[in-house]
C-alpha cells in the first residue's frame, strides 16, 4: 500500500528527511509563536476560546469562536461578556456582567506610592456575572466565592466568529478524529516532495 | 473568509443611534433576609419603570440580537462606585425592536453594604449590547434618567 512512498522516502536521503522535519517543527513553532503574541498583546492567557455550553444562548451557541482582550488597567462594565476561570473549576465560563462594585484598593503598609493607579482599582473590582439563558445569577458557581475579582477573568468578548470551533469540540468528543488528523497532518508534513 | 470580513466592516457602516424615553415611577426599599445567610437582614430595593424605546435603527443585516439591560449606577459615600443590571430583554427580530415596557426589577438590587440607608441617589440608564452574526461587539445607550432618583428610607414589609 504505501510502498510507494516509502521507496520515495528511501530515495530523498537523510538529509532531506532532517529537512523536512525542520520544516514541520518550524510550523509548530511559529503556530506557537502567534498565540503567545497575541496572548501578550490582549494580555490574556487564552485570546481566543470555544463556547463549551448553552447558557448564553441565543447569542452564543457551542462552538462559536470568541476573541478576547483583557486590558490591565480598564474597569469591567455591566452588559460585558466575560470569560472567567475559578481555581478549582476545570473548565472557563462565558456569561454577562451583571453588577460591578469598584471597591478601593486597601492600603497595605508595604506600598510607598499614595496615588493608587488605575490597574489597582481595576484588580479590585469585584463582578457578578449571570449567563442570558440562565435564570440565576453566577453564585453558585463560585464555589463558595462572593463576587468574582479580576485575577479570576480571562478576558472580554469583543469579536464572534460563529461555529468555527465545533473542530475542537468534535475532537474532544471523538479523540480518533484527533489522532487522524494529527496523523495525517504529520504523514503529508513528512512526505511533502518540494 | 474575505466576505466574512466585509460582512463584520459592514456594520460599523450601517450603526445609527435608536431613540428611547426612560422613566422611573416608583422605588421602594424592603428589609429581607439575606439569600446565603438566613440570620442576616439585607435591603432589597423595588423598582418600577416605564420604558419606551425605538430600536428598530439597530437592525441591520449584520445583527444577529440586541441585549437590552436596565442599570442603575450610583457612587456611596466611601467612593466605590456601583453598577448593578436589574432588568434585560433579548430582542431577536425586529418586529420586536419597538420596545413597551411597564414593570418592575427581574433582578435582586442590592447593595454590598446590605443597606440602602445614606446611600447617595442612583442614576438609570436603559442600554443595549448589539450582538452581530460575525465581527464585533458594540454597545450604547438608548435613554437616562434626567436626573437621579434617591432611595426611599427602608420599610420593614411591602
Amino acid at each position: 500500500m504505501f510502498t510507494e512512498e516509502l521507496k520515495a522516502f528511501k530515495r530523498l536521503g537523510f538529509r532531506h528527511v532532517l529537512l523536512q522535519v525542520l520544516n514541520f517543527a518550524s510550523v509548530i513553532a511559529s503556530g506557537l509563536m502567534i498565540w503567545k503574541g497575541l496572548g501578550i498583546i490582549t494580555n490574556s492567557e487564552s485570546p481566543i476560546v470555544v463556547v463549551l455550553s448553552g447558557s448564553m444562548e441565543p447569542a452564543f451557541y457551542r462552538g462559536d469562536l470568541l476573541f478576547l482582550t483583557n486590558p490591565p488597567n480598564e474597569l469591567y462594565k455591566t452588559g460585558d461578556i466575560t470569560v472567567y476561570k475559578i481555581p478549582g473549576a476545570d473548565i472557563p465560563i462565558v456569561h454577562r456582567v451583571l453588577e460591578t462594585h469598584d471597591v478601593k484598593p486597601k492600603r497595605s503598609s508595604k506600598s510607598k506610592s499614595k496615588e493608587t493607579t488605575s490597574s489597582e482599582v481595576a484588580a479590585n473590582q469585584r463582578i457578578l456575572t449571570k449567563g442570558d439563558n440562565n435564570y440565576v445569577d453566577d453564585i453558585e458557581l463560585y464555589q463558595g466565592l462572593e463576587w468574582l475579582e479580576r485575577k479570576h477573568i480571562v478576558g472580554k468578548v469583543r469579536g464572534f466568529l460563529p461555529y468555527i470551533g465545533y473542530v475542537t469540540i468534535a475532537m474532544n468528543d471523538f479523540p480518533q478524529l484527533k489522532y487522524a488528523l494529527l496523523g495525517g497532518l504529520g504523514l503529508l508534513a513528512l512526505l511533502q516532495r518540494e | 473568509m474575505a466576505l466574512l470580513a466585509a460582512i463584520a466592516l459592514s456594520s460599523f457602516v450601517l450603526m445609527s443611534s435608536p431613540t428611547g424615553d426612560l422613566a422611573i415611577s416608583s422605588i421602594k426599599v424592603v428589609s429581607s433576609n439575606a439569600r446565603r445567610y438566613p440570620n442576616k437582614k439585607q435591603d432589597l430595593a423595588f423598582v418600577h419603570f416605564n420604558i419606551t424605546a425605538d430600536l428598530t435603527p439597530l437592525f441591520h443585516w449584520n445583527t444577529k440580537q440586541l441585549f437590552l439591560y436596565l442599570e442603575a449606577e450610583y457612587t456611596n459615600s466611601q467612593g466605590v462606585k456601583n453598577e448593578v443590571v436589574i432588568w434585560d430583554r433579548i430582542v431577536r427580530r425586529k418586529e420586536d425592536a419597538f420596545i413597551k415596557f411597564v414593570g418592575k426589577n427581574k433582578y435582586m438590587f442590592r447593595d454590598p453594604s446590605s443597606s440602602f440607608r445614606n446611600i447617595p441617589p442612583a442614576n438609570y440608564s436603559l442600554k443595549y449590547n448589539v450582538m452581530p452574526y460575525v465581527g464585533v461587539l458594540t454597545y450604547g445607550e438608548a435613554a437616562r434618567t434626567s436626573e437621579a432618583i434617591s432611595f426611599p428610607p427602608t420599610q420593614s414589609r411591602l
